[in-house]
């Protein structure tokens, strides 16, 4: 595959899990155990392409579009089908694939009431057309409609196969990402008109940057901050993701934390920087501020937390706080630290809401205080599990966590677009309480860790036969736990293929 | 041969190796693992010695760094995996291998039936890696990254026996204690880094950090806050009070880890660390100030806590604390030799004391002093080479411990003629500390050794896997010291080992103490202990308008001060004896002191504080603040919103629909009927009517405009 020339091979991986989502369909109910193997079956062949992609890519370009397709769509309104991606794409691209595939193998055995794998496995496919399409468009309106197209599954798997209070929270979850979207919408309509250029177009309006007044840029960023901070989230946005992470079935959490927060920051970073730099650089020292609230914050609700799921959960926002600070750095090393931890945390935190869910199929319960420790004695091989994919949460170097966070902090020591000089102090200080996060990080998990892990097993469990990791697991894990250390071991798997890229990202921001 | 140093990476690499071959095969091999680990470390330890011997015999050389580019990070920078070899790695990776090859051997005996012996052997391996790995590292980011994972196995083994809560409450702390020093550490090391920006390509590698400090490159913020922040990551690693309390805990480890934990790895990190960094840390008095007075206050009040332990392995514990002490208080005195000689020489006795502590508690099935007693007789081998450790430990003429403190007590006399307060504060604290040392260690083998034998199952010697080690140990408890002493004046010793490109015989700190002793101005020597350092030699500590040389120069003898050290060792020794020569007393007099006591038996209330007011508040109220602030605050008001749109559409439907626009509709239709009897008057059909209305209104709406305008 040439990647200058074969644009089709994006859309078809991009499209393929649609298609064959209208395939499930066609398919008779009753054949479940058929259908669960066809999820399989589509995801692994979209994977494959995926991979091939990923081989035939051309790292010495990575800072450039590669597999382009650009043709007009929307005439009307000068909006083009226009794909693509860089080295910034190709990681996000890529996780999508894989966590879907994992996510539909370990359908095959976990689905929990009602059942119907059918519907399950359209909606995930067609999740999976939107997630991974938001990362390839290069049109703001396509970009839109992908980042829009993600919802309704999400909704309709959280509200059908969620927990107890699944109405409450897939309607919460809706209508709160909707909302922002909607600022982020009229703020695209404003930054159209601005540059006036008729087009949509990231890169040429990333190119023609700054435009328009300060004030512009400024009403500007917060519409497409709004949009996008309730989605990573970022504090205070953050009170839809614990509802509906709790309440989500166990594929769902994994590819909302595995993927969809992910198209927060990245919206950030392909979006509202370039094209809004001085915005950017204005919001700057108040995103820093708002991450690291989020990290100590997040650190803080994980201690009370009483339910393992809602403590991953919480986890998510001060891991993600992280991702925001390297984004408040507004420097190459911040950019690269928070794409980083976007994939890292994907892993990670994804990896984490596999083993609470395995957990809860097998104690019917996720309250700490009711497993009441034990689970290395129980199950040893999956209390090694746990212990490792925590320990990476963490942020321990070797392992993914440590390099996304360690970098951030970095980043941000001396941040870019002029902010060292006016806000040194101030990122001094951001450093400072993010590592405290880590501290407080450490803590959370620690206890975790000590509370369902170690010691004895309670008496109640004592003679329950808890079955240890099983083969089904087995498969759709193991890539992600060698994921976890491959990228702790070897950070250039994700650096170096950013690195371009993102130099070229940041020259849009003249910094 | 010099090609030796350049496989400094597989010493570093074949404990890694072993731990990876342990856990993937340990469990069917006939020697569950064991024999990996033992055969690796016995490999490392051979190119240890090699490398040592190298570096040494030619010392000072020139520092060996291999690095290859191993991930960019950004911006153009870059970070490197490497190796940096000079007598400094050399002296660590000598100390670190043999110890931890000593400990695998004895471990293979010791932990025999226990559960997860495999495993043991296994997390062995990578705590020594993550320690060596930390000691060649050529760039802050690869010393913290093995910093971290020293953490890591620390927790994993302190931990060993995970069923029991104590346990791992104290792998929790031990982690998080240190953990939190890591903030100082990870910030410090951001701020050194940074200060390289505009440098380097490498911000982190410590040969150009060290240059750039030297060279005055780096502003004194970056200096003084970057070192004081990762002396704050020492202080944790390190044992240094305050955050000294997790170590006495780590105790709950298996007593082979203890051994590892306090001569070898984890607690000497941070040690090494700032004599790494000593370039940077020599820029600053400020910074050398505040680390004199921390190393002061641990190494006096570290010791005391040891003086009413009855736990063996704590009375080690606090001595650890204390010795420590003297280390990083000898950094802040400008002994940075001396510093690493008696982190050398402490790194074998240390481990030979724990060593035989488990010799014992194996013996006895205790670990309290007052359940051992008249066990030289059952034990003769663990007994003397006990006693070795324990004069080493106490400072006694001729053993390494001797030479080694004294070269810490020299290092703040030097200090202090250079017209230094903490010279004189590290030099008469340090004296009398080491009679409390004296004191705690005599109580102890007093008590373990002499008198009757007050266990409850009969104690027997060791075997060989166990008692080996110790002799090995004992032998280098006495001879680690004859490498700088008065009687081995000529090059190479130790400090022409740890001497480097900028720390050589010129190299001098920047700045001078207000009113040296000396009476010839420009001339700053050591007072001199008894193995004090020395003027006349040319590496005295001598230098032009009154700067202090960094490496002091040969030690000569002192006799005043020998006989000061003297009576100090046999005052507590005598009174030890008075106390515990017979055999355990009724009432232990350590215990009665009084209000003395009650501080020491709390720790003078560290802990317990640590945890009722930083602990407690943290997990239990704030957590639960924030929670609150979440659920209810934050969410309120997304919840109120959420209410709010409900209501203006419910209002909008009832008032706006239902009765505006559809009442307006219903009312058109009444209202076109009831307009329509009024309005068809007017279209009655006048000519003139008409006309006349028509020029009413042009003339209003003129005037209108009119009006407007």
């Amino acid at each position: 595959m040439d990647p200058n020339t074969a644009g089709w091979a994006l859309v078809v991986a991009l499209f393929l899990p649609l298609v064959g989502a209208g395939a499930l369909t066609l398919m008779p109910s009753s054949m479940d155990r058929e259908i669960r193997r066809a999820g399989v079956a589509i995801t692994a062949v979209g994977f494959a392409l995926v991979v091939a992609i990923t081989a035939s890519f051309d790292y010495s370009r990575a800072g450039e579009l590669q597999f382009t397709t650009d043709v007009p769509w929307i005439t009307a309104i000068d909006a083009r089908f226009s794909l693509g991606m860089d080295g910034i794409s190709l990681p996000l691209f890529f996780l999508t694939s894989l966590l879907t595939l994992l996510c539909a193998i370990y359908t095959t055995k976990h689905l929990p009431s009602p059942g119907k794998p059918k519907a399950f496995l359209s909606l995930m496919l067609l999740l999976q057309t939107g997630m991974a399409g938001t990362f390839v468009a290069f049109d703001l309106i396509l970009f839109f409609i992908f980042f829009e197209l993600t919802l309704v599954p999400m909704f309709f798997m959280i509200g059908m196969w969620g927990g107890p209070r699944r109405d409450y929270a897939s309607v919460k979850f809706f209508l709160y990402t909707l909302f922002g979207s909607v600022f982020m919408l009229v703020a695209f309509l404003a930054i159209y008109f601005q540059a006036g250029a008729n087009t949509w177009s990231i890169m040429e309006l990333s190119t023609m940057a700054p435009f328009g007044s300060t004030t512009f840029q400024t009403w500007a960023f917060l519409g497409v901050f709004l949009g996008f901070a309730i989605k990573v989230p970022v504090w205070p946005f953050h009170t839809w993701l614990p509802d509906a992470h709790t309440e989500a079935p166990t594929v769902g959490s994994v590819l909302l934390a595995g993927v969809l927060l992910k198209m927060g920051t990245y919206g950030f970073i392909r979006i509202a920087l370039p094209i809004l730099p001085d915005g950017a650089a204005r919001f700057a020292p108040m995103i820093g501020v708002l991450a690291v609230i989020g990290i100590v914050y997040g650190a803080l609700c994980c201690l009370a937390q009483t339910d393992v799921k809602r403590l991953i959960a919480f986890s998510s926002v001060g891991h993600m706080g992280f991702v925001m600070l390297g984004i408040a750095a507004m420097n190459e090393a911040g950019i690269q630290a928070a794409l980083f931890g976007n994939i890292a945390h994907g892993i990670i935190t994804g990896m984490l809401f596999f083993l609470a869910g395995s957990m809860h199929e097998r104690y019917h319960t996720r309250e700490i205080a009711v497993i009441g420790g034990g689970m290395l004695k129980k199950m040893p091989v999956y209390g090694v599990l746990f212990t490792y994919v925590a320990i990476a949460s963490l942020g321990l170097p070797g392992l993914a966590g440590f390099w996304g966070e360690f970098a951030a902090m970095w980043a941000a020591i001396s941040p870019g677009l002029g902010l060292a000089d006016s806000y040194g102090g101030l990122y001094l200080g951001l450093v400072v309480f993010a590592a405290i996060g880590t501290v407080l990080t450490a803590g959370y998990f620690l206890w975790l860790i000590q509370r369902v892990n170690l010691g004895e097993p309670p008496e109640r469990w004592a003679d329950e036969p808890l079955a240890d990791v099983q083969a089904i697991e087995w498969v759709s894990w193991l890539p992600l736990l060698a994921l976890i250390l491959a990228l702790g071991i070897f950070p250039r798997l994700v650096f170096g293929v950013q690195d371009a890229a993102v130099t070229n990202l940041v020259g849009f921001l003249g910094g | 041969m010099d090609a030796l140093l350049e496989y400094a990476w597989v010493v570093v690499a074949l404990p890694l190796l072993s731990a990876v071959l342990i856990t993937a095969v340990g469990k069917q091999l006939p020697g569950k693992g064991s024999e990996i680990g033992i055969a690796a470390l016995g490999i490392s330890w051979l190119l240890a010695i090699g490398i040592a011997w190298e570096t040494f015999v030619n010392s000072p050389i020139e520092p060996l760094e291999r690095a290859v580019d191993w991930s960019p990070l950004g911006g153009g920078f870059v970070f490197e995996l490497g190796i940096l070899v000079d007598g400094l790695t050399a002296v660590m990776l000598l100390l670190v291998t043999t110890v931890s090859f000593m400990v695998h051997i004895y471990s293979r005996e010791y932990m025999k039936g226990e559960p997860r012996y495999t495993y043991f052997f296994a997390m062995l391996g990578l705590f020594t890696f993550s320690m060596l790995l930390l000691v060649v590292a050529n760039n802050l980011l690869q010393a913290v990254i093995g910093w971290e994972l020293v953490g890591l196995c620390s927790y994993l083994l302190i931990g060993f026996y995970w069923e029991g809560k104590s346990n791992q409450d104290a792998a929790n702390k031990a982690f998080l204690t240190t953990k939190f020093g890591d903030v100082g550490l990870i910030v410090g090391v951001i701020v050194l880094s940074a200060g390289m920006f505009g440098l380097t390509d490498t911000p982190f590698n410590i040969i150009e950090i060290n240059e750039a400090a030297f060279a005055g490159q780096l502003s004194t913020t970056t200096i003084v806050l970057g070192m004081l922040l990762i002396f704050l990551g020492c202080i944790s690693k390190s044992g240094q009070m305050p955050l000294h309390v997790w170590l006495p805990d780590a105790m709950a480890g298996p007593t082979p880890v203890s051994a590892l934990i306090h001569a070898a790895t984890m607690v000497t990190a941070g040690i090494f660390l700032l004599a790494r960094l000593f370039p940077v840390v020599a820029q600053s008095q400020a910074v050398m100030a505040t680390i004199a007075i921390v190393g002061v206050i641990t190494l006096f009040f570290g010791g005391l806590l040891a003086l009413v332990q009855d736990d063996l392995k704590k009375i080690l514990a606090y001595s650890t604390i204390s010795q420590l002490g003297y280390m990083v208080a000898a950094i802040g005195v400008g002994g940075y030799a001396a510093s690493i000689f008696h982190l050398f020489t402490h790194g074998f006795f240390k481990a030979l004391l724990f060593l035989g502590a488990g010799s014992l508690i194996h013996a006895v099935h205790s670990n309290n002093i007052s359940d051992m007693g008249g066990m030289a007789r059952a034990m003769p081998h663990t007994f003397w080479t006990f006693i070795v450790g324990s004069l080493a430990l106490a400072g006694f003429p001729l053993t390494a411990g001797f030479f080694s403190k004294e070269e810490v007590l020299a290092a703040g006399d030097i200090w202090a003629g250079a017209g230094f307060f903490t010279g004189s504060l590290v030099f008469w604290v340090g004296l009398a500390a080491s009679f409390v040392t004296t004191f705690y260690m005599a109580r102890a083998v007093f008590l373990i050794f002499a008198g009757e034998s007050r266990s409850h199952h009969p104690p027997h010697e060791s075997g060989k896997l166990m008692v080996g080690p110790l002799m090995l140990l004992a032998v280098l408890s006495i001879a680690s010291g004859y490498l700088l002493t008065p009687m081995s004046p000529e090059a190479p010793n130790f400090e022409t080992w740890l001497a480097t490109p900028i720390l050589d015989e010129e190299a001098t700190f920047p700045f001078t103490g207000d009113g040296a002793t000396e009476a010839s101005p420009g001339t700053v020597t050591g007072d001199g202990v008894l193995a004090g350092a020395a003027s006349p030699a040319p590496l005295a500590a001598a230098g032009e308008d009154g700067a202090v040389s960094i490496l002091h120069g040969v030690p000569y003898w002192n006799l005043t001060k020998l006989a000061m050290v003297l009576v100090l060792f046999f005052s507590a020794l005598f009174l030890a004896w008075r106390f515990y020569g017979k055999g355990l007393p009724e009432r232990d007099p350590t215990l009665q002191m009084g209000g003395f006591s009650r501080a020491l038996v709390n720790k003078y209330g560290f802990d317990d504080a640590g945890y009722r007011y930083i602990v407690v508040p943290v997990r239990d109220k704030l957590s639960a603040a924030a929670t609150y602030s979440s659920n209810v605050l934050i969410d309120g008001v997304v919840a109120g919103v959420g209410r709010a749109t409900k209501h203006a559409a419910v209002a909008t439907y009832r008032v706006v629909d239902q009765q505006v626009i559809d009442g307006g509709i219903h009312g058109a239709a009444f209202s076109a009927a009831w307009w329509s009897e009024k309005l068809k008057r007017i279209q009655s059909g006048d000519v003139q009517k008409y006309a006349g209305v028509l020029v009413a209104g042009t003339i209003l709406l003129v005037l209108a405009f009119a009006a407007a305008r």
